[in-house]
């Protein structure tokens, strides 16, 4: 899905604590991709980095959610707001 | 209440005859459980972690006017399609494919405030499957805090089904919901819902052939149809009768179309739906206060932490053992100075003979030696109950990610570990939550490792008899426990390591885990759930563990040895002396003798009963006079050739022996219902054993070498 963005893509792992970035792409596993999304975490999703280098703690619609650090870099976000 | 007056469908009304069945389904961590055992009155165990209830449970709740009405408490789901086996228990209920349970005429939906969204995605699959839905908005009270309330009538109007504001922990809404749910006709929801167009006539094409060729009804086939286009694995759909040959070639042929052209059918499936509730959604929350950081993500900037993590995982260890050895000093005191003094009285009441030494010797040194950790049990269960109330359990997983990553797991498994330190039957029962399969062989064959309440009355005595004097510091004590836990930990790590190379390969799994809102812990059930597990000990004590006291007595008191014999001749030619000495020759190279090798046998059956036996075997050589405190009886204990029996090399090594050792019947029975079969209990028992063995012989073999 094309976005006209500003900003370039980068994982979710590399997103800075605190950042709040914007769902652009699930890559990897079909399966794991499908249980994230229904977790709310499906594109144009609004996603705020709490915590992590490793595993990574995130925040989604109001609920934190932990993702492997496997998962967070399937994960491609835009960075839309820094804190 | 007003309520939509729609049609409503008479045919999935219950009929007046029958009690109504209620399936209760939402996200994991929602308060399904509190809400049913608010209706119901029964007491499941509740937690503040997502996983808590991995089996369906069936209670009566009773309506306004006296009626019956049966609830079905379901595991946490956050999707129909399945990728967990607890998550599978829901959704076959939900379809009727479960032999045991009826198919349930109504669905009682619950939701949490503070996460409307996510929550409805569920909620939207489910109405897809056509029978009545009630909808329970539970957690006002904690999304008010948060700054946000849900319209319920706008969502009512929205859904079309009745929606009941409540709050399961305090009681309210619940009168209304039993209103709700006694109704005799309720509407079917007025779904409004278009399937994306791409995935339209595939969907269609499936429904007709899974209501001609699979003889589902239509609504069903509707669902079913949607759940084989999401779920990868058409067969794990599917369930146990697989798909007619037509169905699965349509799926094939529609999935390959696709394929080719690019279509992700799956994704855009599960976007159109967040669209539509996105809508709802809009239209139903009501911003009422600003929102920033919450006193949860203030906490899990310590908590979750690289560094302080760890630290507060740490100190919350220490604090836990501590507590277990100061706090259960002056009641265990109290609980021996009780036992002795009925051993004593029963001893003043009955001439001696068999009988006296039956009850004094066999019942009540038996039971006796092993009530006594009463106290420790309960301290432990309450600091597991803290952290389950809490939200603790799942930072605690966050943090264990990484490791468990090294070893081939993820953070998701260490839950059923952490629960194994109470007990490995609900850590194993626990492992439901994970998602791969062999993930969740895994950490079933190592969740025994971890160090459970039955082995922490072993350890007290050895430790007890280990550190000779009554004045020895408190931080020995409690370092060598933690240095059993600990031991018991790093076995698991390692053996899981270990199997995910060999046995069952397979990559790192990746996780996805919510962490719940920390709440505070409810008193009522932590202490609810303390004295359940503390009653649920002093049954076993009152039950198997006195039954086998009884026993070994006789086993040790018959057949008679010649008048005149010594205690420790009559116990050498028993039954039980017999068994310990066909043992002796394999545990002889770690220091142990024929009677401790009457323990290993009978602790077999759960491993407190090694206290008891030691206490029957030993206190039988006691003088009839007086009652010997066990601990003074095994240090006075000694090898044919005069040398101490008890040594702390022996002591340590037996110690070793039991955070190794497979001794639990019940936990081999529940591996076995858990795998379907026996072949993976028995492994397990092999390697666990033959480990406890090797490493048991490394010690003593080596503390001798090195002169302890």
């Amino acid at each position: 899905m094309p976005h006209p963005t500003l900003h370039h893509r980068l994982p979710l792992c590399q997103l800075a604590a605190g950042s709040v970035g914007r769902v652009c792409e699930l890559k990897g596993d079909p399966q794991f991709c499908q249980r994230v999304r229904e977790m709310g975490f499906g594109e144009s999703a609004r996603v705020t980095k709490v915590s992590g280098s490793g595993t990574i703690l995130c925040s989604v619609n109001g609920n934190r959610i932990a993702l492997s650090h496997g998962a967070a870099e399937n994960i491609l976000v835009e960075e839309i707001a820094r804190r | 209440m007003a309520l939509p007056s729609h049609i409503s469908s008479s045919a999935a009304n219950p009929s007046s005859a029958r009690t109504p069945v209620y399936a209760l389904v939402g996200n994991p961590n929602c308060g399904k459980s509190t809400l049913f055992n608010a209706l119901t009155g029964l007491k499941q165990k509740v937690g503040n972690y997502p996983g808590v209830t991995v089996e369906k449970k069936v209670g009566t709740a009773y309506s306004q006017h006296g009626q019956p009405i049966t609830v079905i408490d379901l595991p946490g789901a956050y999707s129909l399609a399945a990728r967990s086996p607890d998550e599978a228990v829901t959704r076959d209920v939900l379809l009727g494919r479960r032999a045991d349970t009826a198919q349930p005429d109504r669905i009682l939906c619950i939701i949490d405030a503070t996460n409307l969204e996510r929550n409805l995605y569920l909620v939207h699959q489910i109405l897809d499957l056509g029978r009545p839905v009630l909808l329970v908005v539970n957690m006002m009270d904690l999304a008010a805090a948060a700054g946000t309330t849900v319209d319920v009538a706008r969502l009512e109007q929205e859904l079309g089904i009745p929606v009941i504001a409540c709050e399961a922990v305090n009681g309210k809404g619940l009168i209304e919901l039993k209103l709700a749910m006694s109704r005799a006709d309720l509407p079917l929801a007025r779904h409004a819902w278009a399937i994306p167009a791409a995935i339209a006539p595939a969907v269609t094409e499936l429904q007709a052939s899974l209501i001609a060729h699979d003889r589902k009804a239509p609504l069903v086939a509707r669902a079913e149809a949607l759940l084989l286009l999401t779920d990868q694995d058409s067969v794990r759909v599917a369930g146990s009768t697989p798909l007619h040959a037509r169905t699965g070639e349509i799926l094939r042929t529609w999935q390959q179309r696709w394929e080719g052209e690019g279509t992700d059918w799956a994704g855009t499936l599960v976007n159109s739906r967040y669209d539509a509730i996105g809508r709802i959604a809009a239209d139903v929350l009501l911003q009422t206060g600003e929102t920033g950081p919450t006193a949860s993500d203030r906490i899990d900037a310590v908590v979750t932490h690289p560094v302080w993590g760890w630290l507060v995982l740490g100190a919350v260890m220490t604090l836990l053992f501590l507590s277990i050895f100061t706090l259960a000093e002056y009641p265990m005191n109290v609980i021996d100075a009780q036992i002795a003094h009925l051993a004593d009285w029963v001893k003043s009441a009955l001439p001696p003979g068999d009988l006296r030494d039956l009850i004094t010797s066999g019942a009540i040194g038996g039971v006796g030696g092993v009530i006594i950790f009463l106290p420790q049990i309960l301290i432990l269960f309450f600091f597991i109950g803290l952290l389950e109330s809490t939200g603790y359990m799942a930072r605690a997983a966050f943090i264990m990610d990484r490791l468990m990553a090294r070893v081939g797991l993820n953070g998701k498994s260490f839950i059923p570990l952490l629960s194994s330190y109470a007990c490995a039957i609900p850590g194993i029962m626990a492992t439901r939550t994970i998602e791969d399969q062999k993930d969740r062989l895994v950490t079933i064959l190592v969740a025994p490792l971890m160090s459970c309440s039955a082995r922490l009355p072993v350890y007290l005595l050895m430790i007890a008899a280990l550190v000779p004097g009554d004045r020895v510091p408190l931080f020995t004590k409690v370092g060598i426990m933690i240095l059993m836990y600990a031991l018991g930990t790093v076995g698991a790590f390692g053996f899981a390591w270990l199997f995910k190379r060999t046995l069952l390969k397979g990559a790192p799994p990746l996780m996805i885990m919510e962490l719940p809102p920390y709440r505070l812990p409810r008193v009522k059930d932590v202490a609810l759930h303390m004295l359940e597990r503390g009653w649920l000990f002093l049954r076993r004590a009152g039950t198997i563990i006195l039954g086998i006291s009884i026993v070994l007595w006789f086993l040790s008191a018959y057949p008679k040895a010649p008048d005149g014999a010594t205690d420790q001749q009559q116990l050498a030619q028993s039954f039980a002396g017999r068994a310990g000495h066909l043992l002796e020759p394999a545990i002889r190279p770690l220091g142990l003798d024929w009677q401790i090798g009457i323990g290993l046998i009978t602790s077999f059956a759960a491993r407190e009963v090694f206290v008891s036996t030691m206490a029957v075997v030993f206190n039988a050589e006691a003088k009839d006079d007086d009652t010997t405190p066990l601990r003074q009886a095994m240090l006075a204990a000694k090898w044919p050739d005069g040398r101490a029996l008890f040594t702390p090399l022996v002591c340590f090594t037996l110690m070793i022996f039991y955070v190794f050792a497979m001794q639990c019947i019940s936990t081999i029975a529940v591996v076995r219902r858990e795998t379907n079969g026996w072949k993976w209990p028995l492994f397990q028992t092999a390697y666990m054993t033959g480990t406890a063995w090797i490493l048991s012989f490394i010690v003593y073999q080596g503390g001798t070498a090195l002169g302890f």
